[in-house]
């Protein structure tokens, strides 16, 4: 629809955006972003222009570029502007120094935006925000805590949203593992695998299986850890993730490392020293002999 | 391929803190130089708190880790990798070869001895 002035209307250039994200086609959606912000400026509404930043923000956070958006994200906080403008605020905030590794303010912005969700009533925002603190909390590895955010996350996600629901399950059943939950745990992972599987979401299907490696080496299964993990490495190596990548190498040297197999899980140690850690050349060996998953946080 | 599990030693939260004692490190020295908090670096002694991969080995780095430093009785007997790698070979055996080994390493440490006994014998010079 073109408006009396021959300009894109407002709602409409957002929608646009919204499709372009949808579709991965983020370069498209910045434009249009920029050009929906441009037209919310020109109108004066404040509440428009507030709600344009904020995805306009929202979508450089995500693609890393991010910081320049901050400082004015906090304005529209600080300013209190409506309760949809607050909630991207601060969850873009929150988002933004996870990216920066600052997550205990990250953890800060992200308790806002639940709080204003849940003002709102939104429950797909309230779901976003419980998993956002789920995560910033496994980061600083207060898993029980975890636990019950992504639990709430998972009770609020949307029927129809199954790539999220799928997410947050993995999210949720790697929290239980590490609790030594075993039962609830694979049962989560299998469910998320299989459903993003199912939905040909090979991308993010790498994340359940890392977790079900982890999870099987857990209970005693190198076995089957390694046949988890195996597949997994091939995909997140095929899709370009670097830090599935180097966990895998580790989870599935372990893996052959308990099966007695001391010349594959040498390669695969070796691997991730030389294509990780360069300067430490004593790792293979270290870790043939010494067994650190304990100390190891996956989602860290 | 040998399918007996090798028998690894659990780096633990524990340890860390004695490394770092024994590097002459308080909690917020080590803390500052691995970029964590001090909060964490304790919680991480005590059991409670994971690190990833990256964080872990800046941490072994941080101490210059040799091998040897874990296996506390043996420390100062410097253990390499090599003899790590041979006590791994050695634990993947069946139980009857592992004995086979034992009895083999009996016997040359009998025959050094007995040679040792033989004064001016070149080391190593067998014919």
């Amino acid at each position: 629809m073109i408006t009396e002035t021959g300009q894109i209307p407002l709602e409409d250039l957002m929608a646009r955006a919204h499709r372009a994200i949808v579709a991965g086609q983020l370069a498209e959606a910045e434009t249009v972003l920029d050009a929906a912000l441009g037209r919310a400026r020109e109108s004066g509404d404040r509440r428009e222009v507030d709600r344009a930043f904020c995805s306009r923000a929202s979508l450089a956070i995500e693609l890393g570029h991010g910081d320049a958006y901050i400082k004015e994200l906090r304005e529209i906080l600080l300013r209190n502007a409506d309760h949809d403008s607050c909630f991207l605020a601060a969850y873009g905030i929150a988002r933004a120094y996870d990216f920066n590794k600052s997550y205990k303010k990250a953890l800060f912005y992200a308790r806002i935006a639940r709080d204003r969700a849940e003002v709102l009533g939104r429950r797909e925002w309230m779901a976003s925000a419980y998993n956002q603190i789920g995560n910033l909390l496994v980061v600083d590895s207060f898993f029980e805590e975890a636990c019950g955010e992504y639990e709430h996350a998972l009770a609020l996600v949307p029927a129809d949203s199954e790539i999220r629901r799928a997410l947050y399950e993995d999210n949720l059943g790697y929290c239980y593992i590490v609790k030594g939950r075993h039962a609830e745990g694979f049962r989560l992972l299998f469910k998320s695998y299989r459903t993003l599987r199912r939905l040909g979401a090979i991308r993010y299907a790498v994340g359940p299986r890392v977790s079900l490696c982890f999870a099987y080496l857990e209970i005693g299964r190198p076995r089957r850890a390694f046949l988890c993990g195996r597949p997994a490495l091939e995909t997140a190596e095929a899709e370009g993730q670097v830090e599935f990548v180097k966990n895998l190498l580790y989870l599935l040297g372990e893996a052959a490392n308990l099966q007695g197999d001391v010349e594959l899980a040498r390669s695969y140690f070796s691997r991730l020293q030389r294509e990780f850690y360069p300067g430490a050349g004593y790792l293979p060996d270290f870790l043939l002999a010494i067994d650190v998953r304990k100390l190891i946080n996956l989602k860290a | 391929m040998a399918t007996q599990k090798v028998r690894q030693i659990q780096l633990v939260g524990r340890k860390i803190r004695e490394l770092r004692k024994e590097h002459k490190l308080t909690q917020v020295e080590l803390s500052q130089r691995l970029g964590i908090q001090q909060s964490d670096l304790s919680r991480m002694e005590q059991g409670e708190y994971r690190v990833s991969l990256d964080t872990l080995f800046r941490i072994l780095a941080e101490f210059q880790m040799s091998i040897g430093e874990f296996f506390d009785e043996l420390a100062q007997e410097s253990i390499t990798p090599r003899d790590v790698r041979l006590v791994q070979q050695i634990n993947a055996l069946p139980h009857e070869a592992q004995r086979e080994v034992e009895d083999f390493i009996a016997f040359k440490q009998a025959q050094d001895r007995r040679r040792g006994d033989e004064p001016g014998e070149p080391e190593g010079d067998e014919g």
